[in-house]
């Protein structure tokens, strides 16, 4: 396992050396600064009312962390959603069209050196993205009183979400040597999981176990237990999991190509 | 330095290699012939540790290739068919990447990279992004990629391919170098493929012929054209043989 950083590091400059990492930051900086000022727009509207209304009661429940923060990373994580397969389309399929596969196998690496490698490449890159986010809630307190909790919490959910969109994405890239045919497998892969409490709460699933299990199998459920500030040891492990598994299918993938 | 123990390959019902047998001494230059099919590059990847054979194994520099794989792996530098570069770094930083992944220890790794990119005649375009070079130098940083950990065993398939006369001699001039260095330094073992007979000719004291998956011929290449015959002759002799018997059999 010493060549995780090599390997990682050469994926990293790779994103960096093209317009790729440029392209995806600015456009992912435009989206959130946007998203953030519709956020904070659509907050400060419904102060405005909520006072004209003279509701107090409703005012005093209102919060910057359940009605802006919470919003917004939500946003963030949809975007996420669209962004990722288009970083981790290349991590594997690339290898195969370069042909640059045929140098990594004959190196002196493990299976484990080069999966987790480009999994650490992708999941750094999405650090990144996931900061430029935490600015944003930075700013407010400046001028607000968010709570740190809830403020930090989401922020790790988010970064956990995209790097199990990562672990996915590399599975997807692991399967295929199109970069298009990766990018649709990861993209479907995780709207079905954003849409799976849905399929629960339609009744889709018959007895309430498997519903569950649909429940439990989605993100946005632990998402959104962090996002309330709620770290638990269930909704980590679940994230754990999520990118173990993925990561243990991407290199069965890898591996069993070498006996095909 | 090469032994390569009765290998065999099979995909599903196809048989691409079948029991091919040889050994290769240290310093050793052996060109490796076939017509297009034969199992070539199929026995090349497994001799490199890129696909493990469906029977038989293989020792390189004395580590098998299932026992010891990373080792054996250590000990080889290959250029497969078409180099594999990563089109959007520069020369330098693709070469030292893989040092570092050929366990190129971190205060020989600058060396190593200034040797390769000056055998292999790289010096201008050390710089360059490799998506923008020619095609013979494209070929040429595969090379280096090949070479830079200075590996015993060199396994090159068609290493001149898509380059002009120029290149191709100098390549010539490298590879018999590395086989046998002026400067005392160690001898390298080369097993290279090819289609261009006169390449045997000039650069491999000895020939290995595959066809249709097996070995046909290993010998000396001196004993081989001793009658007056020519490798030309000699190639599309065994390597028709088998068209007649089967249409032989047919009949």
């Amino acid at each position: 396992m010493r060549h995780v950083g090599n390997v990682a590091g050469r994926e990293l400059r790779s994103l960096f050396v093209s317009p790729v990492a440029y392209g995806v930051m600015s456009l992912f900086s435009v989206l959130a600064g946007l998203f953030f000022v519709l956020n904070l727009a659509f907050f400060n509207d419904l102060i405005f009312r909520l006072q004209q209304f003279q509701a107090f009661d409703q005012l005093q429940q209102l919060n910057l962390n359940d009605q802006l923060i919470g919003e917004f990373y939500g946003s963030m994580s949809v975007v996420l959603l669209f962004l990722i397969p288009g970083i981790t389309m290349g991590l594997f399929a690339a290898e195969k069209t370069n042909g640059t596969q045929e140098l990594l196998m004959t190196s002196p690496l493990t299976m484990w050196d080069i999966v987790l490698g480009k999994f650490l490449g992708g999941a750094l890159f999405v650090t990144f993205l996931v900061f430029i986010v935490g600015c944003f809630p930075a700013l407010l307190f400046v001028y607000g009183d968010p709570e740190v909790g809830k403020t930090v919490g989401g922020l790790i959910g988010l970064l956990l979400v995209g790097w199990t969109y990562v672990a996915i994405g590399a599975f997807a890239s692991s399967l295929t040597r199109n970069q298009v045919v990766a990018f649709l497998i990861t993209f479907v892969l995780l709207l079905t999981m954003l849409l799976l409490p849905a399929v629960s709460d339609l009744g889709i699933a018959g007895s309430s176990g498997a519903g569950d299990l649909l429940r439990y199998l989605s993100t946005a459920i632990h998402f959104d237990n962090l996002s309330k500030g709620l770290v638990d040891t269930s909704d980590l492990a679940y994230f754990a999991a999520m990118i173990a598994g993925f990561l243990l299918l991407a290199k069965t993938a890898v591996e069993s190509a070498r006996w095909r | 330095m090469i032994q390569a123990k009765s290998i065999s390959k099979r995909y599903g019902e196809v048989t691409a290699v079948e029991g091919v047998d040889f050994q290769v001494g240290r310093g050793e230059v052996v060109g490796f012939l076939g017509p297009n099919g034969a199992g070539k590059t199929t026995t090349m990847r497994i001799l490199t540790g890129f696909i493990p054979p469906t029977e038989g194994t293989a020792v390189i520099d004395g580590h098998d290739i299932f026992q010891d794989p990373l080792a054996a792996r250590r000990s080889v530098g290959y250029l497969p068919e078409t180099p594999p570069l990563y089109p959007e770094m520069n020369v330098a930083s693709y070469l030292g990447y893989v040092a570092r992944i050929k366990d190129v220890p971190r205060v020989r790794r600058r060396e190593a990279i200034d040797r390769a990119v000056e055998r292999c005649g790289l010096t201008e375009v050390r710089g360059r992004v490799i998506g923008t070079l020619s095609k013979g130098f494209r070929q040429r940083v595969g090379l280096a990629q090949a070479i830079v950990h200075d590996p015993p065993v060199l396994i090159l398939d068609e290493p001149t391919v898509g380059l002009d006369p120029l290149q191709i001699r100098e390549i010539r001039g490298l590879i018999a170098d590395l086989a046998a260095p002026k400067d005392g330094a160690v001898q390298h073992t080369v097993v290279l493929s090819t289609h261009i007979l006169p390449e045997v000719e000039a650069i491999c004291p000895r020939v290995i012929i595959i066809n249709e998956g097996r070995k046909v011929i290993d010998a000396p290449l001196a004993e081989l054209t001793a009658d007056g015959r020519s490798l030309d002759e000699i190639f599309s002799q065994v390597t028709t043989r088998d068209v007649a018997s089967e249409s032989g059999e047919a009949a």
